[in-house]
Parts: C-alpha cells; sequence; structure tokens
C-alpha cells in the first residue's frame, strides 16, 4: 500500500494518506510523479558526474499551475535517503512568457480576455502546451503564439561540489 | 526521465511515411491490435500531435487516471493507448514552433507503459523534429516500419524517409505497401513503387496491401473489433507475422 499526497483546498494544507482510506482532497500523483522524476535525475547528474550535491533550483512554470508549496513539500519529503537529501532546494514560479507569431505582441497567460474553463485547466495541468488550444492571443485573437517560459516544472539549476 | 520510462520497452516500433493519407494509423491500430490478440504486451503512442486518431480508432476518451507512477494509458483490448487527444478531446491543437515536439516528449516523460514487449508508435507525416526525436531514442531497439502507397507522390516522400534512416541507429525493418490498387501500373520511385524502394534501400518488402473498403467501414463505426477482421488486417498479419512471431519468440523466454 503506497501513500498518496493530496491537497485539500480547504484548509490548503497538504497530507499523505492511505488510498485505501479514501483521499481527503485533490489528489497529487502529477506532481508525486513529477517532483520524482527530479530527482531521479538530479541523482543521475550526481553519480554521472561524482559530485555530491550542493543546491538545486526548481523552476514551477505558472501555465501547469501547480502549487509551489506542494511541490516544495513534496521535495522536502522525498528527497530523503537520495542524494538530495542534504543539499539546498529552491523553488520559484516561473511566469508564462507567450510570444503572439500573428500581431508580436508578447502576453502572460493572466492577460487573456476569455475565460479558461475548469477542464481546460487540467488538460493544461498535463500538457501546458495546449494553452494553444483554448487561448487566443489578447491583441489580435489567434490561437498563433509560443510560449517561451513557464511551461511546466523544470530543473533550473543544480550545483555539484568538486 | 524518457529513458527510464522506456527501460522496461523491449521494442520500439516507428511506423512512418514522411506523407500523410497512407494509411500509417489504421496499420499502426490494427498492427497493435493485431499484437495484442497474439498475447503480446503492447502500447500505441499516437505521434501525429497535430492530426492524433488513435485514441478515436480505439474509442478511447478521457483523461488517463494517474497512477503512483505516471499517468495510466487506457487498455483498449490489450492494447494501451496514450494521444494527445485524451487531453484535447476533439479541440484543435494549433502549435507552433517547438511545442508539438514539446508535448511529445512531456508524454513520453509522463506515461507509465509499464512492461511492454512492442511499443507501437503512429508517426505523424514529415521530417521535422517529431521524427528526429523518435529517431534519436536511446532506448535499445528501435526499428522503423515504412508504409508508401504506390504513387508516385507516396514513394518520393517515403524515399526521403528512408534516405534518412540510411545508416542511422533505427534499423528499417521492411516496407509495406498500402492501399495498393493493383491495376494502377508502374509506381515511383522503381518500376512497381514499394518493390523498387525495397529493392534499391536493401530492406525486405514485407507486402503489398490491397485498398480493402471495410477499413473505412470499421473506421466510420468506430469498432476495432471489426477492424481486426478484415481482410486488410488479415494481409497485415501476414504481412509481419515474421516481426510479431520474433516479440512472442524474444518474449516466450522470459515471461514467468
Amino acid at each position: 500500500m503506497y501513500l498518496q499526497y493530496t491537497y485539500s483546498l480547504i484548509t490548503m494544507e497538504f497530507s499523505p494518506q492511505r488510498l485505501s482510506e479514501g483521499a481527503g482532497g485533490v489528489s497529487c500523483l502529477h506532481e508525486l510523479t513529477l517532483v520524482q522524476g527530479i530527482i531521479d535525475s538530479v541523482a543521475e547528474t550526481a553519480a554521472e558526474r561524482g559530485g555530491r550535491v550542493q543546491s538545486v533550483k526548481i523552476g514551477v512554470g505558472e501555465l501547469a499551475q501547480f502549487d509551489v508549496r506542494l511541490v516544495r513539500k513534496l521535495l522536502q519529503d522525498l528527497k530523503k535517503g537520495t542524494p538530495l537529501e542534504g543539499a539546498r532546494v529552491t523553488v520559484e514560479t516561473e511566469k508564462s512568457k507567450v510570444r503572439c507569431l500573428g500581431c508580436g505582441r508578447r502576453w502572460d497567460f493572466r492577460e487573456l480576455s476569455g475565460p479558461i474553463t475548469v477542464d481546460e485547466r487540467e488538460m493544461m495541468h498535463f500538457l501546458p502546451e495546449l494553452l494553444n488550444s483554448c487561448a487566443k492571443c489578447p491583441a489580435c485573437s489567434k490561437s498563433y503564439f509560443e510560449i517561451d517560459e513557464g511551461r511546466s516544472v523544470r530543473i533550473v539549476e543544480v550545483v555539484l561540489d568538486a | 526521465m524518457i529513458d527510464r520510462r522506456l527501460a522496461k520497452v523491449r521494442r520500439v516500433l516507428l511506423v512512418m511515411s514522411g506523407k500523410g493519407g497512407v494509411g500509417k494509423s489504421v496499420v499502426s491500430a490494427s498492427l497493435s491490435g493485431i499484437m495484442a490478440k497474439s498475447g503480446l504486451r503492447v502500447g500505441l503512442m499516437d505521434a501525429d500531435i497535430y492530426g492524433p486518431s488513435s485514441a478515436l480508432l480505439f474509442g478511447a476518451h478521457g483523461l488517463p487516471a494517474e497512477g503512483e507512477s505516471g499517468l495510466v494509458p487506457p487498455d483498449r483490448g490489450g492494447v494501451k493507448v496514450m494521444s494527445v487527444d485524451l487531453f484535447a478531446a476533439g479541440r484543435p491543437i494549433p502549435l507552433a514552433g517547438s511545442g508539438a515536439n514539446e508535448i511529445l516528449l512531456e508524454l513520453l516523460a509522463l506515461t507509465d507503459w509499464g512492461e511492454l514487449d512492442c511499443l507501437v508508435v503512429d508517426m505523424p507525416p514529415a521530417t521535422g523534429d517529431i521524427m528526429m526525436t523518435l529517431t534519436s531514442l536511446r532506448s535499445g531497439d528501435v526499428g522503423a516500419l515504412v508504409v508508401t502507397m504506390t504513387d508516385r507522390l507516396s514513394t518520393t516522400v517515403a524515399h526521403r524517409v528512408l534516405e534518412l534512416l540510411k545508416g542511422g541507429d533505427v534499423a528499417t525493418i521492411g516496407i509495406l505497401g498500402n492501399m495498393v490498387r493493383y491495376s494502377a501500373g508502374k509506381g515511383g520511385k522503381g518500376e512497381q513503387g514499394p518493390r523498387g524502394l525495397a529493392s534499391e534501400f536493401g530492406v525486405p518488402l514485407l507486402g503489398n496491401l490491397p485498398f480493402d473498403p471495410d477499413v473505412s467501414r470499421a473506421v466510420d463505426r468506430g469498432e476495432m473489433g471489426m477492424l481486426l477482421k478484415s481482410k486488410f488486417a488479415r494481409d497485415l498479419q501476414k504481412a509481419l507475422g515474421g516481426y510479431v512471431a520474433s516479440l512472442s519468440l524474444r518474449n516466450a523466454g522470459s515471461r514467468p
């Protein structure tokens, strides 16, 4: 039986729960998968290069709509017993930067004129690039734009000691 | 992360042509179904991000379930199907720049296929980022099946794809002629289209599958079972029988 992290929308708190006990909040398995992937990747890099992990910087793109506190909490819990255990881990939100290829306007997620539905938010939670499927440029109303920054979770920097 | 995801996948088969409309998606879906019916553990990755069709062919819809180790592709008749359309749900996908490739990478990184004997990949038309990404996979055994019609337009594009594959890490398992109209006469590259390509590149011609109107009837009805009972599927099974058997043989010794 494994633990599932749940995120309570009411208390805004995170807690691990056994699946058999039923989830009391929103499933965070996607975040869990990504955070575990980050830890595995950093550990792999450290093993390949033979250094001790001093610090790791993680960027959380706002388009994927993760809660930064949740990512921090998961990293804090899951890094135990891994090469990241003693490392300083910082997590920061990365604002979205979108560039319209039609009119040249640069805009971000918060400037959208039309509403994004719950279904569309959920879709972008997994595949942020699908912003193109549900949004239009606030200046020219075309869906012909490119996301330059702020997509999903990424490793910005890993510092290893020599 | 993608390498780790594919570590438990024995073989990856890229079904490609370079050109649209030659039947890659139906071949990919049918071949996946044939493999599953043979008792193989099979996944179908829809890499045609702009024009996804695998989910539609298998009647799969709705966001994939979130599992302990990633997204769980829906299982349709023993085939695990992953497609961007499970997320986009019929919406247009007007991606610019690297968007399609980013989505492909995300799907590969997030999907928990589990252990597979074969991951069939329905490739998009063209020889852009996605083809370059998938032909550069570092996971072990990646092969390509090149599908083409007999006409000069199709064989000319298939020729380009074969040229790109030549000497690379991806082995071309063969050429498959599809929707062949035997009365059409001479093909493009070489006298008989697919045969000429096979001869020129020194790869097997696995078959020339005739046009079968039952395929479009089955697709229109959304009945994968009907598709798998068609003459087309029987011909495909015959053409790819050796490849499927090689997966079965390889699998026989490793299963508990």
